[in-house]
């Protein structure tokens, strides 16, 4: 299993902007593996993006819209991206310049190689 | 360490448990010290619960202490259970004059990631209060009873009239 967690968090740091991926616990907010440029804590982030993405999805499944599948957020210089991955989720964080559609891609792909 | 100036210290140590519990969505948030001794607490409202989660989170992590001796592990950085609805995290937290205890229960309103992250903060507002800066004055075994009882009095009594 855990090759696997490897592999997706290998996968998506090879493409070109991606400052760090990780593969987060869902419930507890805690890394299973990170891959990270320096200065990333990723404890911090692990936490933060969990935290955000499980009540972005109550108020998803509030709204009636169902179970939230990927939760992107827009800063001054990057994107944090966050992909539901059932039991874990991928978190990418990636350079504004980053090709955003091949990040979000590889991060669905990952997502559903560990659901 | 018993410490005989609790008044000083729960005060001071109110505003930072308030803001740790605010912010990690915590439920329950007390602080001991190694003797058992409360020093701050949040969320409960009987004193005997209070005094019992003391008791048995200083015996909790003694256990947890001399475990680690014997395996070589030096020390423990937390403890943490996963209940089914409920969640315990106790760790020590190091100032410069006492290591103190911290237990924390927690439901699915945080996760373990959220209250390790502002652990970490708690930590070092705890250890930078000036309160903690010298040595404590100690208390004697025989005002031992009534230290504990005042100490008690002092976190239930607020809570209380929150509540």
């Amino acid at each position: 299993m855990t090759d696997i967690f490897t592999e997706a968090v290998e996968r998506l740091s090879r493409v070109t902007g991606v400052r760090g991926a990780l593969v987060v616990e869902t419930d507890a907010g805690v890394p299973i593996i990170a891959e990270l440029a320096d200065g990333i804590d990723g404890d911090v982030v692990a936490a933060l993006a969990a935290s955000l993405f499980r009540r972005t999805n109550k108020a998803a499944q509030t709204a009636a819209f169902g179970n939230l599948r990927t939760l992107q957020l827009e800063a001054d210089v990057g994107h944090v991206i966050v992909a539901d991955g059932g039991d874990v989720l991928i978190v990418v964080i990636a350079e504004k310049t980053a090709q955003l559609g091949l990040v979000r891609l590889e991060a669905h792909r990952a997502a559903e190689a560990l659901q | 360490m018993i410490i005989a100036d609790l008044p000083r210290l729960v005060e001071a140590l109110k505003p930072p448990i308030a803001d740790f519990v605010r912010e990690s969505r915590s439920r329950i948030a007390l602080l001991i010290n190694g003797s058992g001794q409360v020093l701050a607490q949040h969320g409960f409202t009987r004193s005997y619960e209070v005094m019992n989660v003391a008791s048995l989170a200083a015996a909790a992590h003694a256990s947890a202490a001399a475990l680690a001796e014997l395996t070589d592990a030096s020390r423990w950085t937390h403890l943490h259970h996963a209940g089914k609805e409920r969640q315990l995290f106790l760790a020590p937290v190091k100032t410069p004059v006492a290591e103190l205890i911290l237990v924390i229960i927690f439901d699915e309103e945080t996760s373990l990631g959220i209250v390790q992250l502002y652990f970490e903060q708690l930590t070092g507002t705890i250890a930078a209060l000036p309160e903690f800066q010298e040595a404590l004055a100690e208390t004697t075994e025989q005002h031992f009873e009534r230290d504990l009882e005042a100490g008690l009095r002092n976190v239930i009594t607020d809570e209380g009239n929150r509540a």
